[in-house]
């Protein structure tokens, strides 16, 4: 209570010190909300490609073509326990440029098998996955179905026809069967199809003049390979080696190069991201630090009483800190509560244009801001505490 | 029997080459109930032996028994406990927290002492005893400067000392007020037989006491005991 009545009776001193903490605090949700959104996105991508390696076709051939026989190929190498065939195709073909932080939508026809080997499983918030013989069938991902406002029943035309589409644009029509719940990573901007419907895409997407000469259902973009279950980075990288020297006209990226180009991102981007907030909570300490050095000038006298009717250093020293502590700890509640609100109306009202999040509130986060607030409040509360616990009483009771 | 009892007590100041002797080997018993007033002009070192006695501060040399208990080689940790248990303090200038009402003021002593509910009742007594019941909630602000010394004597008993220390409580009040004050604080000496040590300037008031102790540069020129002080 004495607390309240401390801080309540400096105001306008109180409320500009607490504001300090609370705008630091609430740049430290914000951006840290930014940064955890695009760490989950890592996160994501680790796992979704750091439990395969994928295969391409080598460095310097133009089309991103193989021949679906590497896979039988790529299958014989030791370690390998799986490969599928993948096609990938822009979901929106020349759509305008959308600053987002998730991955495009993306049309991808995998083999429903390539999930049980897949580090990242899929669940469904509704309906099914698409299966390998019924055609025309199509999964969306969570940010996907989102965006296009679909639910399972509904269908949707891919890829989506631009403004400014050809005559001889070609789309089909697709039965949404399933709703993917949300990964917040790639597949929630996938719309997964089939392999049949996938080469149907790829075919589609071919000049006219090459269309019937080449035969889709014996070429792939990509395979994904698979280990045992468990296998892992180091040895999913020697697979990816011996695939190298032992089946040509591939290329395998080593899975852990994917990661590390991954996390080295994730790094940066959290390092710039809490810089800021930390630059902005320091400024807010210095705020407390100034606050409590003025409220000790202030309360000589009443430190020096406290004193004398048996107050010890420690009890002094503990009465500034916790003061100090409450301020940080108050400016810490408003500004992570103002942090998620904003992040809240964000996300809720004003979403991103292909309907991917921007910001995400974790646990951790949620300890961070507010812990390190109240951290901050005890730590910029030391040596003005200390400066009041070690002051002589008689000095400080005949203070004017 | 000897409450407090000063042997040789002395406090030294050095300013620069220079030693200020404040309190020169004061040798002096004070009994358990008295009623003193220490007097004498600015620099007799009447202060200084009034912060000596409420152990805020520490002696040169000499020693200082409270109680039976020899305090000059306690810690600062004990000295606070003491002070907390032993000592109560009144001032010129009140010292009232001007955020807390009078029963949050009287209580103060209590934070450090927690005597529980039987603190608060004591705080509510004394409350009562020195006539401002009825403004047990009102703020420093609210309140004359004789009701807010009314109030720092009260804290000054709260934690049910033996001694109190008294430096010019009347110096900023008119005089029938002071008198009102004096007249408290004998009839508290006389119900509670609490030891009450008075720094005046005022000889008006020192001669209510029971006994005066005249200071002169850090010295005791004069101590003398009234057979029976002027009654209430």
């Amino acid at each position: 209570m004495e607390i309240f009545r401390n801080i309540w009776r400096r105001k306008l001193r109180s409320t500009l010190t607490i504001s300090g903490i609370v705008i630091g605090v609430f740049a430290l949700t914000t951006f840290g909300a930014f940064a955890e959104n695009f760490n989950a996105l890592i996160d994501g991508g680790v796992q979704y490609f750091g439990g395969s390696v994928q295969v391409g076709p080598p460095d310097g051939q133009a089309a991103n073509l193989l021949p679906m026989s590497k896979i039988d190929e790529i299958k014989s190498v030791e370690g390998v326990e799986a490969a599928f065939a993948g096609y990938q195709f822009q979901a929106k073909p020349g759509g305008a440029f959308v600053v987002s932080f998730g991955v495009p939508d993306t049309i991808v026809a995998a083999d429903p098998g390539e999930d049980a080997y897949s580090a990242l499983k899929l669940t469904y918030a509704s309906g099914r996955a698409v299966s390998t013989t019924s055609r025309g069938d199509v999964a969306l991902g969570y940010t996907i179905a989102k965006e296009f406002k679909k639910k399972v029943g509904d269908t949707i035309d891919l890829p989506v026809r631009p403004a400014d589409a050809k005559p001889d644009f070609i789309n089909h029509t697709f039965n949404v069967v399933g709703l993917i719940s949300e990964t917040k990573t790639a597949p929630d901007s996938f719309a997964y199809i089939n392999l049949a419907d996938g080469q149907m895409l790829l075919r589609d997407s071919l000049p006219a003049q090459l269309r019937d000469s080449i035969d889709v259902t014996q070429i792939t973009e990509g395979i994904s390979v698979y280990g045992k279950h468990g296998t892992s980075l180091s040895e999913l990288d020697k697979i990816a080696d011996r695939i190298n020297s032992e089946v040509p006209g591939v290329k395998a990226l080593r899975p852990s190069d994917l990661v590390n180009a991954f996390r080295a991102g994730g790094q940066i981007f959290t390092g710039a991201a809490v810089a800021a907030a930390l630059l902005a909570l320091v400024v807010g300490g210095l705020s407390i630090i100034n606050t409590m050095f003025m409220a000790v000038s202030d309360r000589v006298r009443e430190i020096g009483l406290k004193k004398a009717v048996g107050a010890t250093t420690t009890n002094i020293l503990r009465e500034f800190l916790v003061e100090a502590t409450f301020m940080g700890l108050l400016g810490g509640l408003i500004g992570y509560g103002l942090g998620v609100l904003l992040v809240v109306v964000r996300n809720v009202f004003f979403p991103a244009a292909d309907g991917s999040s921007l910001f995400l509130i974790t646990p951790m986060l949620t300890g961070i801001a507010i812990g390190f607030a109240a951290v901050l409040g005890a730590l910029a509360g030391v040596f003005p505490a200390l400066r009041a616990a070690r002051l002589d009483p008689v000095i400080a009771l005949r203070n004017d | 029997m000897a409450g407090v009892r000063l042997l040789n007590l002395t406090k030294h100041y050095k300013r620069g080459s220079e030693v200020i002797k404040a309190l020169d080997g004061v040798t002096l018993d004070i009994d358990r109930g008295e009623f003193v007033a220490v007097i004498g002009r600015s620099g007799s070192g009447k202060t200084t032996m009034l912060d000596l006695l409420g152990l805020l501060l520490k002696p040169t040399a000499g020693n200082l028994v409270i109680d039976d208990v020899e305090t000059t080689t306690l810690s600062d940790r004990e000295r606070a406990h003491m002070r907390g248990r032993k000592v109560g303090f009144v001032f010129q200038e009140y010292n009232l927290l001007s955020g807390l009402n009078v029963y949050e003021n009287v209580m103060l002593p209590q934070r450090y002492v927690k005597d529980g509910a039987e603190g608060k009742q004591r705080a509510l007594e004394l409350i009562d005893r020195v006539g401002l019941s009825d403004r047990i909630k009102h703020k420093p602000s609210e309140l004359s400067g004789g009701q807010m010394q009314r109030v720092a004597i009260a804290r000054s008993m709260v934690n049910k000392p033996s001694l109190i220390l008294l430096d010019e409580p009347t110096g900023a009040v008119d005089t029938e007020t002071a008198q009102q004050l004096v007249d408290l604080l004998k009839r508290l000496n006389r119900e509670d037989q609490v030891t009450i040590v008075l720094v005046t300037h005022d000889l008006d008031i020192a001669s209510q006491a029971s006994r005066h102790i005249r200071l002169k540069d850090g010295r005791v020129l004069s101590d003398e005991r009234v057979a029976e002080a002027v009654p209430v």
